[in-house]
């Protein structure tokens, strides 16, 4: 995009989407917010850089959005078989009475669910080409 | 076939049930179900998970599956996106390979690249 008042309006306001998205994720326990809203907070900062900046301003997370995905779904089916292991049933709070549990499932829930709604967004757009097989 | 007024019959028949239903199972849901016992359970164990916030305590701890059928339907939804992707570009190279050939061999190294 060419307008330079949109791309510097863009270029302020997505540092505080991406604070108050990381903010939400890892206040969950404690105020309203969570997981989900927070990764949505974030993705919609990225997408707003991507629409007025073009690829080269997220290009590290763009060109990583697939293994920030398979990353969050691992630990979060990971943490669901350590409760298994340690308290005998799936997603069993292996740390129970302090906020760690929450904190931790809350952040990668929120990296996943970033990279999910980026990742559906670049694909949808055709910002990425998916290669035919 | 069956005469317009008796289809017309019918759909009002069905608009009425579907109309009793909603309005019976939402009359359900508010007298009987507002003091359950799992509220009380919920509201004397969640210190146990660490959450302040009785939502996460939850959507983390007491349903934390409930959270995981979430995340994989997205994972389905991004996987679902990108096959489809893979299927229109395999139509599209079928029936324009020559026009879309050279975009695709400029564009190309360029992805590569960074």
């Amino acid at each position: 995009m060419k307008s330079p008042v949109v791309r510097t309006a863009a270029r302020f306001l997505s540092p505080f989407l991406f604070l108050s998205g990381l903010y939400f994720a890892t206040h969950g326990f404690l105020l309203p917010g969570g997981g989900f809203q927070g990764g949505v907070l974030l993705a919609s900062g990225a997408i707003l850089l991507l629409l007025t900046h073009g690829r080269d301003k997220v290009i590290r997370i763009e060109e990583n959005i697939d293994w920030f995905e398979t990353i969050g779904t691992v630990i979060f089916l990971s943490a669901g078989f350590a409760g298994i292991f340690v308290g005998g049933f799936f997603f069993y709070n292996v740390l129970p009475e302090t906020p760690v549990w929450c904190i931790v499932l809350d952040v990668v829930i929120s990296l996943k669910v970033f990279a999910g709604i980026l990742a559906l967004f670049i694909y949808l757009f055709g910002i990425r080409r998916v290669r035919a097989c | 076939m069956m005469s317009k007024k008796l289809e017309r019959v019918i759909s009002l028949f069905l608009t009425l049930i579907i109309i009793i239903i909603v309005v019976n199972g939402l009359s359900l849901t508010y007298e009987d179900k507002a003091d359950s016992p799992i509220k009380e359970y919920i509201i004397e164990n969640h210190e146990e998970t660490g959450a302040v916030n009785l939502v996460e305590a939850v959507l983390l701890d007491f349903r934390a599956y409930d959270t995981f059928g979430e995340v994989i339907i997205l994972y389905i939804a991004i996987a679902g996106v990108i096959i489809l992707g893979k299927e229109m570009r395999k139509d599209k190279t079928e029936d324009e390979q020559d026009q879309e050939e050279p975009i695709e061999d400029s564009k190309k190294p360029k992805e590569e690249k960074t």
